[in-house]
Parts: C-alpha cells; sequence; structure tokens
C-alpha cells in the first residue's frame, strides 16, 4: 500500500497553487503607485475525501472536499511594466478550523507598451512556501509566461506555466507543465462571458497518464462594473480522476489609486 | 456605415471635381500661400525619427499671418497616395472652401491639387489642419503632422508685447490601448512641442522684464494637455483665437483637442525654465520647451504647480440677464460599446453619423445647444464656421466667453449660443479623431 501511494505520489504534478488562486493572467501589470486588493474564494463542492479514520487524505494532505479557500493577493505596481504581488493562503473546512496554508510572492514584468507587441505578453515567476499538511511538496516555484489578446469582443489568453519544487515528493519529477487559457466575449460594456481552462500534466520530460493528469473547464463570468474593481465569478468542472470535480470560485478585486490626483486635474493622467 | 458613407463623398468630390479642377488651377496665377501635403521622416530628437505627413516638409505647417478682410487663395497639393483634405479651422468662410468633406468641400485626390479662396475673418488666432478619415489607421488624419498655425490680423492690434510666440502641441506614434472608461483609446509613444522633444528644440530665449505673448495650439489628435510655466504665471487673454471677456492669472492651462489659447508672461524670475506638460510621464514623452533669460546658464529647472482644475467660468463674465434664443435644440452625446478591444462608436441623441439628424437653421436665428454628455469621456466640442458663445455649464450661467471648441465634460451639460450667420451645411463634431471617425457628428442645414 506504501508503495503504492508512493508510486502515485511520484506521478503526481506538482501544483503548487492547487485551489487557492484560479485564474487565468492577463498580460496587463497594476499601475506604479496603485495597489490591487483581491480576495479569492474557491468552494470544493466535490473533492478529494480523507482516508477511512483519518483526517488526511492518501497523500496525506487536508481533503479539499467541501474545503473553502479563501486567498488574500495584494499587487503593487511598480512602474509602467512591472508589479510584484504577494499571497495569504487559507483554508477553512468543517472539523479542520480556519488555517494559514501558506504565502508566496510574485513579481512580474510585461513587454512595455512602446513595444507595440501584437499581442500582449508578461512574464510572471512566483516563489513561495506551503505547509506540508496541505501540499506534500512545500517550497515551490512557477514560471509563467502569459500572452493575451482582445480583439473588439473576444479576448484570448494563454498561460503556459512551468512549475518546480524544491522540496517535496516532486522534486525528481523536475519541472511541470501546468497551462492554462481562457477566452472570453464581452455580451456588453459590463458583462463578459467566457471559459477558463486549468490543467497539469506532469512533468515536462514525461507526460502523466490522462488519469494522473488534472484538467478543469471553468464556465465565467466577468463583471466590469468599474475601472476600480475586478468581478470575476465561475464553475469548474474537473474532466480526470485526479482533478477535483466541482468548484466554485470567485475573484473580488478593488484598486486603490494613492496618487490622490482629482480626476482631470493638472496632475492627473485619469 | 460611416465609412461608406464617407467614401460616397470621396468619390462624388472625385467625379466632379478632382480631375478638371487639376487641369483648371495650374493655369490660374500663383496663390498667395502653396501647402504640398507629402510624407515626411520628422526627427523629434536625437535619434527619434517619426513617419508622418505634413505640410511643406515641416511640423507645423508654414504660419499663415493674414489681415482680416483681405482675401487670400491657397494652393493645396496632394503629394501623397490618399485622399486628403485641408480644414481651416475657426473662420467664417463657405462650406465648400471649408475643407470638411461632410459640408460639401471637395476631397483633394492623390497627387492632385486645390485651390482654396476665401476671406479670412474673424481675427484672432485660428488654425488649419487635415481633416481626413483615420478610422483605425492611426498614421493618418490628425495622427499626423498636417496641422499649421493660421493668425488672422485685425485692423488694429494693441501689440501690447515684447516677443509673440506660436507654440504647437502635439503628440507621436498612436497606438491602441486599454483605457479607464474599459474601451480602447489613443495613447502615444511622444509628445512635443513645436515638433521637437523637451530639451531638443531651440529654447525660447528672453530677456528681464519683457512680456510675452505665447499662442498655443493643442493640434493633437486625441489628447488634452496641461501646460505650466516653471517660476512664473499665465495672463490668458484669448480662448480659440477671441478675446476673453475676463483675463485672469493662473498657474497652468488645459487645452483639449483643437483648443488654442493665447497666454501673456511677464518675464520676471531669471532663470533657465522649463515650459511644458505639468504632468511628468508626458514632459518625459518629450512635452517641453525650454525658456532661457538673457546671460543665464545651467539645466532647465521645473517647478511644478499647484494641482489645478481647469474652469471656463473664471474668464467669461456672470450672465446677469438670461437672453432667451430662438430655438433651443438639445444633444444627447452617448457612447456605444464595441468590446473591450475597440474604440467606442459614438451617437448624438442617439444616432451616429452619418445616421444622426440634420438640424435645419434659418439665417439670423438665435440658437443654443443644450448639450448633455451622458458618457464617462470628455468631448471637445466643435462646430465649424460659426463662432458660439458659452452660456452655461452644469447649470452655471455666463457670457462672453466665445469660442469654436469647448469641452463638455463627463457627465455633464454645457450649453452654447450662436447666430446662423453663415449660411452652408455646418458640421459639428467632436474634436478627438477617435471620436468623430466612429459617429460622433452632424450636420446644420441652413434652409
Amino acid at each position: 500500500m506504501i508503495l503504492l501511494v508512493l508510486g502515485f505520489l511520484a506521478l503526481r504534478p506538482a501544483k503548487a497553487q492547487d485551489n487557492y488562486e484560479i485564474q487565468v493572467y492577463g498580460s496587463d501589470t497594476v499601475a506604479p503607485k496603485t495597489t490591487m486588493l483581491e480576495l479569492h474564494s474557491n468552494f470544493t463542492a466535490e473533492g478529494s475525501c480523507p482516508e477511512p479514520g483519518s483526517r488526511f487524505t492518501a497523500e496525506g494532505v487536508y481533503p479539499t472536499n467541501h474545503a473553502e479557500h479563501e486567498t488574500v493577493e495584494i499587487t503593487q505596481g511598480v512602474n509602467s511594466w512591472s508589479e510584484v504581488g504577494f499571497y495569504i493562503f487559507t483554508s477553512a473546512r468543517n472539523g479542520d478550523g480556519w488555517q494559514w496554508v501558506g504565502d508566496h510572492i510574485r513579481p512580474r514584468v510585461r513587454a512595455p507598451d512602446s513595444w507595440h507587441w501584437p499581442v500582449g505578453v508578461s512574464l510572471s515567476m512566483e516563489f513561495g512556501y506551503q505547509r506540508a499538511s496541505f501540499s506534500k511538496d512545500t517550497w515551490t516555484m512557477e514560471l509563467r509566461p502569459i500572452i493575451d489578446k482582445q480583439i473588439e469582443r473576444w479576448y484570448f489568453a494563454v498561460n503556459p506555466a512551468l512549475e518546480r519544487s524544491f522540496h517535496g515528493p516532486s522534486v525528481p519529477q523536475g519541472i511541470g507543465f501546468s497551462p492554462s487559457a481562457k477566452f472570453s466575449y464581452d455580451f456588453n460594456k459590463y458583462i463578459s462571458g467566457g471559459l477558463e481552462y486549468y490543467a497539469s500534466y506532469g512533468s515536462i520530460t514525461g507526460v502523466s497518464s490522462l488519469h494522473n493528469q488534472e484538467q478543469q473547464f471553468f464556465p465565467t463570468i466577468d463583471l466590469n462594473v468599474s475601472p476600480n474593481w475586478e468581478i470575476n465569478f465561475g464553475v469548474g468542472i474537473g474532466a480526470t480522476a485526479s482533478t477535483d470535480h466541482l468548484i466554485v470560485k470567485g475573484i473580488l478585486g478593488r484598486r486603490f489609486d494613492w496618487t490622490h490626483h482629482r480626476a482631470g486635474s493638472s496632475d492627473s493622467t485619469q | 456605415m460611416r465609412t461608406d458613407r464617407r467614401e460616397f463623398l470621396i468619390g462624388a468630390s472625385f467625379a466632379l471635381l478632382g480631375a478638371a479642377s487639376k487641369r483648371k488651377l495650374w493655369a490660374q496665377t500663383p496663390a498667395d500661400v502653396r501647402l504640398e501635403i507629402a510624407p515626411l521622416k520628422l526627427d523629434i530628437a536625437p535619434g527619434k525619427v517619426i513617419h508622418t505627413v505634413a505640410y511643406n516638409g515641416g511640423v507645423p505647417g508654414p504660419l499663415i499671418r493674414w489681415p482680416e478682410g483681405k482675401p487670400i487663395t491657397i494652393d493645396v497639393v496632394n503629394n501623397t497616395d490618399v485622399p486628403e483634405i485641408v480644414h481651416w479651422h475657426g473662420l467664417w468662410i463657405p462650406s465648400d472652401q471649408d475643407g470638411a468633406a461632410e459640408e460639401g468641400s471637395p476631397m483633394i485626390v492623390a497627387g492632385g491639387q486645390r485651390r482654396y479662396s476665401f476671406t479670412p475673418r474673424p481675427a484672432g488666432f485660428r488654425w488649419y489642419h487635415t481633416h481626413a478619415f483615420a478610422g483605425h489607421d492611426l498614421k493618418r488624419g490628425g495622427y499626423t503632422g498636417q496641422f499649421g498655425c493660421f493668425y488672422i490680423e485685425a485692423k488694429q492690434e494693441p501689440g501690447a508685447y515684447d516677443q509673440e510666440i506660436f507654440l504647437t502641441l502635439h503628440d507621436w506614434n498612436a497606438y491602441m490601448g486599454g483605457s479607464g472608461d474599459a474601451s480602447m483609446d489613443a495613447f502615444y509613444d511622444y509628445a512635443t512641442i513645436n515638433a521637437r522633444m523637451l530639451g531638443h528644440g531651440d529654447p525660447v530665449k528672453v530677456r528681464e522684464g519683457q512680456r510675452l505673448l505665447f499662442h498655443v495650439l493643442n493640434a493633437s489628435a486625441t489628447a488634452t494637455h496641461w501646460l505650466a510655466l516653471a517660476g512664473h504665471e499665465f495672463t490668458v487673454v484669448a480662448m480659440d483665437g477671441n478675446d476673453v471677456p475676463r483675463q485672469a492669472k493662473v498657474s497652468a492651462v488645459r487645452l483639449a483637442a483643437a483648443e488654442r489659447i493665447d497666454l501673456l508672461v511677464e518675464m520676471n524670475r531669471p532663470g533657465v525654465w522649463v515650459l511644458g506638460e505639468t504632468r511628468s510621464d508626458f514632459r518625459r514623452a518629450g512635452m517641453g520647451i525650454v525658456v532661457e533669460y538673457a546671460n543665464q546658464r545651467g539645466e532647465p529647472k521645473w517647478i511644478g504647480p499647484p494641482e489645478t482644475l481647469w474652469d471656463y467660468t473664471l474668464f467669461a463674465k456672470q450672465a446677469l440677464v438670461a437672453v432667451e434664443p430662438d430655438e433651443r435644440i438639445p444633444l444627447l452625446f452617448a457612447s456605444k460599446f464595441h468590446g473591450h478591444g475597440d474604440f467606442d462608436y459614438w451617437t448624438i441623441n442617439g444616432k451616429s453619423y452619418p445616421k444622426t439628424d440634420s438640424i435645419s437653421l434659418r439665417e439670423g436665428k438665435h440658437y443654443r445647444l443644450a448639450m448633455r454628455n451622458k458618457s464617462s469621456d470628455d468631448h471637445p466640442i466643435h462646430l465649424h464656421r460659426h463662432t458660439f458663445e458659452v452660456t452655461s455649464l452644469d447649470g452655471k450661467p455666463l457670457s462672453g466667453l466665445r469660442k469654436d471648441v469647448v469641452v463638455v465634460k463627463a457627465n455633464s451639460n454645457a450649453e452654447i449660443d450662436f447666430v446662423a450667420g453663415n449660411p452652408g451645411a455646418t458640421l459639428f463634431h467632436c474634436h478627438q479623431q477617435s471620436h468623430m471617425d466612429f459617429g460622433f457628428m452632424m450636420l446644420f442645414r441652413y434652409v
């Protein structure tokens, strides 16, 4: 049994964020002197369950079934082409209480507008820690290229992310491939609907079997009620055995402009 | 749909006037002014070259300085491969000379030429610029270097200044970017004064005790600019070429696209200063010019003015008695969303040009345009071939402020009055190129 579990773990891709931040990144960065505060709320309606007689799953981590994951993301714009994000991951589940899971830091740069590239391009590097009771891979890093394009009412984004564990059972697997993608359509100025895709294919040198891959599809709605607010809502369906089968996700973001300039004034670019 | 109509007008112009006028005009006597429209590689700073189109191989085009009431002829030669047209902005001239295809002025075919003939009036600081459609092609129309100053001299000018300086603001290398209102807008790589980036043009040389008169034109296709002269104050003496009823001192001025302002400055603080955009992003992009006192050396200094909100009413009189117009014309401005990846389209009273209503005017009647802007963008509204008086802003009455462009701020009301005194088709539009090209135009017709 132990050998079986170890074998399974060896095949599991390293997934640092799991159901804590479910988001396909766009290429834009937060403006300088501006802070974006986001709350990611994800409820796993149908996920992994504990082993009989245990609080943990077969992988030795807290189960995700009926777990509420709350992640605070604070992103500070550095200049017109870079930002730094910081995450606080938490989890709440009946019987397990509300627990701190870990923290990540994520610097990001993008191709400046003045380069006039035909698509938006940016690159984020996320590094952080999560407790072993939530992920056996405790120190992980992610390199996420981001490519996106808005054409009239259509929006496309792809994030072919590469992940690496530095401490945990996935270390031997090397670099994992976890792409995500999104397309959406603007129904009107305020409401966009789309589909987001999240996957984890395992190591780039040995793709996992379909059974062990993670694949999720999220029909989503984005509400663009104000440039200062970001609202995203979706319901995710796991398409493989290794994926949580049903997740409800929401993102609520608020932008804070610290320049305090009055709109339209001699100091304001708004 | 919008371009079809314009293309129809262009095509009709070709058929009726293009080839014929081409042959006829060459045979005429030389014009008073000749403008040649041609591609130009414009050096705005060392190593920074803009590929644009301009008049007579320079930006701005030649200053046309002409006595009020004296007829002028201007030959315009179009040495580009697209139709062009020149609009004489702020002049009371006939529709077929005004330089807007929508009013009936013919386009000048590629390789063709046209003679404009009119009597310049009223006196003051006017300008000329292309009135060609750009649409999504941000290297055409107002995005190019096709503009110049047109100063119509009054019969009697007091000349209470020591130096007169023309400054033209422009933005270059436009591209579509995401804006705060969730739709695309035009953004720019560079900004210049008199086609040079800050620190790369000739300084304005002054002496202590001089009075300088600056004629400033914002020739940007879309952008609004703020200007200040470090360490000095401006006295606003005229707007859009018309004397203001109340001169006032300010530390910074705002100019929307197509607005002009005449500023007097007492040169009373020796040094080397920057006259530039108040916002550092725009100064870094190049919008500024050095003002250098005699016998002063050193790096140009910038001192930011206090944060300022622009208020037209500072320069107007209080309206004591309400003068009722013969007719009040309500105009509602709104945007039509075309996706986060496109410019907004625009409507006046629910319709986009060329489907906008055509308003009938009777000569001699006094009209009031009651404008309500329910969009989240400011609109510099321009009425061709007439001067109007701004009579109220958000319900606050004022008088005496005569202009040909007025900014109707986002979610606000503004009223302007004019007398229908220049028969002929008259175009009314937002002067932001990306707004007028996408529906924000309408025609007034005299009946």
